[in-house]
């Protein structure tokens, strides 16, 4: 059966518009449309529709969702606007709307809208984690790969990871994928896109229907395009489609990491293990992190690399940073360099290694975080 | 001051991290000033710079005061007023040592920098350059000015590989002359199964020389804060100051032709 829908929309034009569109999209049945909210809270039942698309341009429409929800507890609302907004949209989710769409949009758009925001809604409650490293080669980016796969796995929901090492990505290697777009045309469009069309700037993860990547640059050159406020607000949008976003970083403080690390519900600072100064680095970089008021629970810990890998030596590795250390993870060399050779995650491949454990059980930590509102 | 002989400077630059810029930087000023030169150890890594901590030196002064000394009086500047010494037997070079704070460090704008290795030019032979992995503002003036730059890799896995190649080819295309590039491999007998020819291939260049993999002498050296080419009896060392003194040999070398054609092996496929 197609998708019952009603549409509620105050402007007579784009009215006839979108009933256009929805009547032409294979799939959608165009049950009643209305101009008033009103007449579709009293009339609409009859219809037993499975979305309705709902004009919050008009303010006291926003004020109804909830009643709407309620009365229509078989559908899905959709907020139509003709501008993305954040705080808005994320109004309109706790009221109980499951999905946001830039109006007029398209059959390809109102299709996508569905499949996304269909099933669990819009992501609310949503986390962003910065992985920050003093230095390269911290195990940064196969940890991100890796626990984004851990976290899609055991919570079943949307995951996102955004690829901001802007000179040096290395998230599509990871995964082998070849982007379409990346994290230049992502910013470059932010203001023209929603939700919706946001989501298809990430590349899907074959075999991981929930997880999809934004990935880096495809020359160090371009990372000069990237705008810092675009990226800001494109983090932010990424939280209405995925509840957690997961974004790799240059190492270093610069401007995207900072931008990044002020932006996230929760930043790890990573550092591998390997006989040199990465304690010494960590703790200035700890230093700096201490600004915030709220560091102890915003700023977590990862040691990579760490032999032996048990209670002990975390503790021991804690006394010398005098910070709390989130994970510890085992020397895989082999495993996770090969897995990564072939586009596969080691969590994937073998989840009972010592290091897939610790990433799952990194997961569960952040599956029970406090959630943002974005 | 802005006339008379200028030194050369030796960039080492790398677009992966750990690949041994600073171990290498240090040696090959270490080596420098064993064959009598005035050498200079300019650590650009500002942020989180290990020149210090791999010689075992506190310094007192830092770029970040010529930085603001430069800025202030860049008449009166004179950058040796900023430099900590290294001693070790017949090894002695200058240091200019990275930031003792962050911020100061996230502050330093490139053309203080510049300012800096100017000044250092008309006062040492050479000036090493340690840097980050990045093509940042401050490293593209750094290979600017620079004389040679000594382009780092390692070949551990693909990533590495892929960045390699992009770095080579964003090189390239700054417009130097080929002869001022070159390609040194690190840590040529590591694990891995990746074949050197192959990566040739896809750089599209040979290395130009190739340093062994030795963990414990790498170790050794920053545990006891002496250079490797000190104790001059590992095939690292003895690799390393081959390196230097094909730098500084004046004959004429040998240039390989370059490699060409198609990447035969399944890592042909990340790149196409
Ligand atoms: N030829 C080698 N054989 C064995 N170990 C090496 C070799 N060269 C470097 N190393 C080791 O690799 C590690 C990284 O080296 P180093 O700190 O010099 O790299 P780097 O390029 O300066 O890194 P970063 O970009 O983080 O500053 C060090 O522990 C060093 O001892
Ligand atoms: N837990 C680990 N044990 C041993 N080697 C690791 C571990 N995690 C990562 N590595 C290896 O370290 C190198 C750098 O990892 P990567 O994730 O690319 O770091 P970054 O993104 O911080 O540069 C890779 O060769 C990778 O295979
Ligand atoms: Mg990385
Ligand atoms: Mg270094």
């Amino acid at each position: 059966m197609d998708y019952q829908v009603i549409l509620i929309e105050n402007n007579r034009v784009m009215l006839e518009r979108l009933s256009t569109v929805i009547q032409r999209t294979k799939g959608f049945s165009l049950v009643a449309r209305y101009q008033r909210a009103g007449d579709a809270l009293g009339q609409g039942a009859v219809f037993k529709p499975h979305i309705i698309l709902l004009d919050i341009d008009v303010g006291e429409n926003r004020g109804l969702i909830h009643e709407f929800a309620e009365a229509f507890q078989n559908a899905a609302i959709l907020c139509i606007s003709n501008h993305w907004d954040s705080d808005g949209a994320s109004e309109v989710v706790k009221a109980g709307a499951k999905g946001y769409l830039i109006k007029p949009f398209s059959s390809e758009e109102l299709v996508d809208a569905v499949g996304t925001f269909g099933k669990s809604g819009m992501a609310f409650g949503s986390k962003s984690l910065a992985f920050f490293s003093p230095k390269g080669k911290s195990g940064k980016t196969t940890l991100i790969a890796n626990l984004a796969l851990s976290l899609a796995q055991k919570s079943g929901e949307p995951v996102g990871i955004i690829d901001a090492d802007l000179q040096f990505g290395d998230m599509a290697v990871f995964f082998n994928l070849t982007p379409k777009s990346t994290i230049v045309e992502a910013t470059r469009d932010i203001k023209f896109l929603s939700p919706i069309t946001l989501n298809s700037y990430f590349v899907p993860v074959p075999e991981m229907e929930n997880l999809r990547v934004l990935c880096g640059t495809r020359k160090p050159e371009y990372a000069e395009l990237v705008n810092i406020q675009s990226f800001e607000e494109m983090v932010r949008m990424a939280l209405s489609l995925y509840r957690y976003v997961l974004i790799d970083l240059p190492p270093g403080f610069n401007p995207i990491s900072v931008a990044a690390a002020e932006l996230a519900t929760k930043t790890y600072m990573i550092a591998m293990m390997s006989g040199g100064f990465e304690l010494v680095h960590m703790r200035r970089a700890i230093e700096i992190f201490k600004a915030w008021p709220d560091f102890k629970t915003r700023l977590g810990t990862i040691l990579t690399r760490v032999s032996p890998c048990n209670s002990a030596e975390r503790k021991r590795l804690e006394s010398i940073l005098e910070y709390p250390i989130s994970a510890i993870l085992p020397n895989e060399y082999i495993l996770v360099s090969a897995a990564a050779n072939k586009g596969r995650m080691a969590v994937d491949i073998q989840p009972n290694t010592e290091l897939s454990i610790n990433i799952n059980k990194l997961s569960d930590d952040i599956i029970g975080l406090q959630g943002m509102r974005w | 001051m802005e006339e008379g002989r200028r030194g050369s400077i030796i960039d080492v630059f790398s677009t992966a991290s750990a690949v041994g810029k600073t171990l290498i930087g240090i040696n090959m000023a270490a080596e420098l000033s064993s064959q009598g030169y005035d050498v200079c150890l300019a650590d650009v890594d500002l942020q989180f710079g290990d020149i210090c901590n791999y010689l075992h030196l506190m310094p007192e002064r830092t770029i970040a005061d010529a930085a603001r000394a430069v800025k202030e009086a860049p008449e009166s500047f004179d950058a040796r007023e900023f430099l900590d010494v290294y001693r070790c037997d017949d090894i002695s070079f200058s240091v200019l040592a990275a930031p003792i704070r962050l911020d100061e460090a996230y502050n330093i704008e490139a053309t203080s920098v510049q300012n800096i290795l100017q000044n250092l030019q008309f006062n040492f032979d050479f000036v090493v350059v340690d840097t980050t992995s990045a093509f940042s503002e401050i490293n593209l003036m750094v290979m600017d000015m620079s004389t040679i730059i000594t382009f780092l890799g390692i070949v551990d896995f693909i990533p590495t590989i892929k960045n390699m190649k992009i770095g080579c080819d964003t090189i390239r295309g700054l417009g130097y002359e080929d002869s001022k590039i070159r390609l040194v491999l690190n840590r040529s007998n590591s694990q891995t199964k990746i074949e050197l020819g192959d990566v040739e291939k896809l750089l599209g260049d040979h290395f130009y020389h190739v340093l062994p993999n030795d963990f414990e002498a790498a170790r050794d050296s920053i545990m006891t804060g002496v250079p490797l080419v000190h104790t001059r009896n590992t095939a690292l060392a003895g690799a390393m100051r081959e390196l230097v003194a094909r730098y500084t040999n004046q004959a004429v070398e040998q240039v390989p032709e370059k490699r060409g054609g198609g990447v035969s092996s399944w890592l042909g496929r990340f790149f196409n």
